[in-house]
């Protein structure tokens, strides 16, 4: 693997990958080459000229095919008659490049000269300014004065919608098509093109509708001026105003790391998210996010958060209440009671450890059980054969199978979709798809089956002989799969048609390989793990008790109940006692996503009225019913955990708040490429090993029956990534769509 | 109607021509402006749907050359060369007294909707400037006399 080129940057010797351009090269000993149009995550096209440095190569003699050397031994340098761009000239074995020159410093500042001859300068006012690669490489770089005619100067439209949630300001692009070719080669949404050319060149969008794209935000983040905005954050903060604290995506599987970019109103008077931004982390989400994972947090501080206990009263009314009245009567109601758990998968893992604690160690008569209830039904098979502990979704190319089964990436697990389609139209992987329906990733597939209606597990069941004689000759085999249409006796007869398949196949317990489970939310494979098995309690129990189930359909009947929520959602409303919790952006804790990677979130905004975390509360019950709990924080209840769940054994909060630099570095050191958002201080998480990759594991085959159809389970809407649930609606720029995909999945 | 219905022929005749249907995109956008007269909108998505383009593709595509027409374009579409050869033959002055005998800037379309005026850049006739070109048919060494007869004899042919 180890093919190394060597070269030296201003006389600096440096051993490279055989492939890397100059820039990035020039990167790995610190020696930033300005670059607008260049991002190291795109696809180089040379467009900008700022990273225009001086390249030469050893002189060969044309009569002996040698290098020439000078009288010492050096080899005679043939400097290029002009500049070069940096972005797209690969290595090469003696290269020397000068970075320092007259000529290249003369360089950078015509470029940056010429670039600001139609720049409104109008930074004062710019979204982007304090973060703004122009500015910034304009200050190191660039000209004091402009030789050109000030009235001469262009001026553009400043305010046009490229689509409800990207706005343009035609006068600040710089035309470098970073956006273009990430909703190109990366996102594949053909959504923006220049039009035009020269001078008169410019970002359009003429699709319909316009702009549509699930990741339209990341554009915001790579645009190196402050030519894109988002309906969100524009005109709401100055960068340099804000706070930033490292959190995790709560909405899908994929554990997006993000960063959550706070700031004091003195307006409303207290702290606000002004926006969300990606935060760099190369195993899970490089450096996107989807536009759910951005637009959706206004719901911390939506109006009708709960911010006091309410107990229902003598007339049938939620009235106010105190915290201590409130745990009281739960206490008093559920001691020697018959008492039914529910617990949500976007809850921590310290809440839904301390929860299944209850369950097992305080209450005498009582079950507990993870809401939504299907991934319940399959996520130890997810877990055992999940993908290895070093799986690494950028090592997947040439020789690799992706199957994906009865589920849509894209729709579920966005992130995970865009770093999979890159690993088959990019590096060559195989892709197979088996679902009922069309999906985006289908444009990729080199082979499509299609079955009917709830017939995954079936199709899976008859196939498991032949797809693994057929997947055995593969380097690694990455299984993607969804319970749509399903029971949860189907789900978990397809999970375990799929470990068969790994089994058979060779595949099981080896990095790279595995199954890789679309759950719904974020911690479904977390609250999995903490929660003890408990033999559910079918009938009306005495208390109910419900911990953020939104409005699951399927909660227990019972004499009282209990909910803990955000807000008073149909469910809430029922209870007898409502006890208002923390958002996941007010507290600490950990999530687990849906590939086993461990994360640590941090709190970045102060709690809402008298609210407290889910844990608090769980351990404040606990100790009047008798238990000797004596937790400060969730790291305490994570140590203890890790101590008990053996899957959990060996992290700790330190081991998990662990941040390796990453590669290529966009973050706060490194301005050209936009955001000081990137930079992961809050550390990269932990994947914990799957059980089938550890010695003593007996994976072995076992037979499966695929269960009847379910007239029920076809009923479950197909999973949409805008649809309706109770945090999305509170969207303040995503609502639309939530309405829009709604009617569409009505309709369907 | 829409170009599949009146063109069904000749668009088969021309996606036949390449590997790929992208491919096919210049000579279908040529085939929607020969009957609509111009790069309409519609016209765009038709194109980007037999194509399987995206709208934004084509409509990048019509900007980025000059020989598409975004707006509704006269009967004839006049094109003077004002590129540098031609300029030092007089193009200048000649594109004014067009604009007089038209009364449209260029750029612009006579309110009868005979005639857009609109300068281009060289047409690789520099040794015959002044040189327009009219619905992309060539006239050479243009004098004021010889356009303003030109000019009347396409009005009297309508
Ligand atoms: S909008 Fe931004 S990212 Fe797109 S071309 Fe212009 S400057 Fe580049
Ligand atoms: S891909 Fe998933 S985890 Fe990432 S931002 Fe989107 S919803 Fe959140
Ligand atoms: S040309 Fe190299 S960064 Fe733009
Ligand atoms: S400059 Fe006018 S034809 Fe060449």
């Amino acid at each position: 693997m180890a093919d190394l080129i060597n070269l030296t940057i201003d006389g600096i010797p440096v051993a490279v990958p055989r492939g890397m351009v100059i820039v990035d090269a020039a990167k790995k000993i610190d020696n930033d080459i300005p670059v607008f149009c260049y991002h190291p995550k795109l696809k180089p096209v040379g467009m900008c000229r700022m990273c225009l440095v001086d390249v030469g190569t050893p002189k060969i003699d044309p009569a002996t095919k040698q290098v020439v050397r000078t009288e010492d031994g050096k080899p005679v340098i043939a400097w290029m008659p002009k500049l070069q761009t940096a972005c797209t000239t690969p290595v090469s074995e003696g290269m020397a490049v000068r970075t320092n020159t007259k000529q290249v410093l003369d360089a950078r500042n015509n470029v940056l000269e010429f670039l600001l001859t139609s720049h409104p300068l109008d930074c004062p006012i710019c979204d982007k300014g304090g973060e703004c690669p122009l500015q910034n490489l304009t200050l190191a770089h660039g000209p004091g004065l402009s030789r050109f005619e000030y009235e001469a100067k262009q001026h553009n439209a400043k305010h046009v919608p490229l689509g409800d949630l990207i706005f343009l300001d035609r006068e600040r692009c710089i035309q470098c098509s970073r956006c273009i070719r990430f909703q190109d080669d990366v996102a594949d949404d053909h959504v923006l093109q220049f039009h035009d050319r020269g001078r008169h060149m410019e970002i359009v969008t003429f699709s319909d509708p316009p702009f549509d794209s699930y990741f339209g935000g990341n554009t915001t983040d790579i645009c190196p001026v402050g030519a894109l905005t988002t309906a969100d954050f524009r005109f709401k903060a100055r960068p340099w105003e804000l706070d930033s604290t490292p959190s995790v995506c709560t909405h899908c599987p994929v554990g997006c790391n993000i960063s959550l970019n706070t700031r004091l109103e003195t307006r409303t008077g207290g702290h606000e998210i002004k926006r969300v931004m990606p935060r760099q982390n190369e195993q899970v989400n490089e450096i996107w996010t989807c536009d759910k994972g951005r637009f959706v947090h206004h719901f911390t501080r939506a109006e009708d958060r709960l911010t006091h206990p309410l107990v229902r009263d003598a007339r049938g009314k939620l009235v106010e209440s105190t915290w201590e009245a409130a745990l009281q009567l739960v206490a008093d109601k559920a001691r020697g009671a018959r008492v039914s758990g529910v617990i949500g998968d976007r809850i921590a893992n310290e809440d839904a450890h301390l929860f299944g604690s209850l369950f097992s160690d305080v209450l005498k008569d009582g079950a507990v059980a993870m809401s939504p209830a299907i991934p319940a039904a399959y996520a130890d098979i997810a877990r055992a054969y999940g993908v290895g502990k070093d799986t690494d979704f950028k090592q997947l190319g040439k020789g690799d199978t992706i199957l994906v089964v009865n589920g849509d990436l894209e729709e579920s697990a966005p992130v995970w979709f865009l770093r999979l389609r890159q690993a088959v139209v990019d590096r060559g992987a195989k892709l197979v798809i088996a679902h009922d329906r069309s999906s985006k990733m289908h444009r990729y597939a080199s082979r499509i089956v299609t079955y009917e209606l709830g017939m995954a597990a079936h199709w899976a069941s008859e196939q498991t002989t032949e797809l693994s004689a057929e997947l055995k000759s593969a380097r690694n085999v990455l299984i993607v799969f969804g319970d749509e249409k399903l029971s949860a006796e189907g789900a978990r007869s397809l999970a375990r048609s799929l470990a068969n398949i790994l089994i058979e196949s060779g595949h099981a317990g080896k990095a790279n390989s595995g199954l890789l489970p679309l759950y719904p939310h974020a911690n479904t494979q977390g609250v999995f793990d903490m929660l003890p098995a408990t033999t559910v309690t079918t009938g009306k129990v005495d208390v109910a008790w419900l911990v953020g189930v939104g409005n699951a359909a399927d909660v227990p009947q019972a004499d009282f109940t209990v909910v803990q929520e955000l807000f008073l959602t149909d469910i809430a409303n029922n209870a007898d006692v409502v006890l208002p919790a923390l958002s996941f952006a007010e507290r600490d804790g950990s999530f687990t996503s849906g590939d086993r990677r461990v994360q640590r979130f941090y709190r970045a905004l102060p709690g809402l009225g008298q609210g407290k975390p889910d844990w608090w509360i769980i351990q404040e019950v606990a100790k009047r019913l008798g238990a000797t709990w004596q937790y400060h924080g969730t790291s305490e209840v994570f140590a203890q955990m890790a101590q008990h769940n053996p899957y959990y054994a060996g992290l700790s909060y330190e081991t998990l708040s662990q941040a390796e630099p990453q590669w290529p570095p966009v973050g706060r050191a490194d301005l050209y490429y936009g955001g000081t958002a990137y930079d992961n201080s809050g550390g990269i998480g932990s994947r914990y090993a799957a059980p089938a990759e550890q010695s003593g594991f007996n994976s072995s085959l076992e037979p499966v029956v695929a269960p009847p159809v379910d007239m029920e389970a076809l009923q479950h809407l197909p999973h949409t990534l805008y649809q309706d649930g109770e945090l999305i609606r509170r969207s303040k720029v995503l609502s639309g769509h939530v309405r829009a995909q709604r009617k569409e999945a009505e309709t369907a | 109607m829409t170009l599949k219905d009146k063109r069904s022929a000749d668009i088969e005749i021309i996606l036949s021509k390449y590997p790929t249907k992208r491919s096919a995109v210049m000579p279908l956008l040529y085939l929607a402006q020969e009957e609509y007269g111009y790069c309409s909108d519609e016209a765009i998505r038709e194109v980007a749907d037999l194509t399987a383009l995206d709208p934004t593709e084509v409509k990048s595509v019509v900007g980025f050359y000059t020989m598409f027409f975004e707006e509704k374009t006269g009967q004839y579409v006049i094109e003077v060369c004002d590129d540098l050869p031609c300029a030092l033959k007089g193009a200048d002055a000649f594109v004014h007294h067009c604009e007089r005998k038209l009364g449209v800037r260029a750029g612009q379309t006579t309110p009868d909707g005979k005639f857009t005026l609109r300068t281009v850049m060289c047409i690789a006739a520099c040794d015959r400037a002044p040189v327009a070109q009219v619905n992309r048919e060539y006239r050479y060494s243009l004098t004021p006399d010889g356009f303003d007869k030109m000019v009347d004899e396409l009005k009297g042919t309508v």
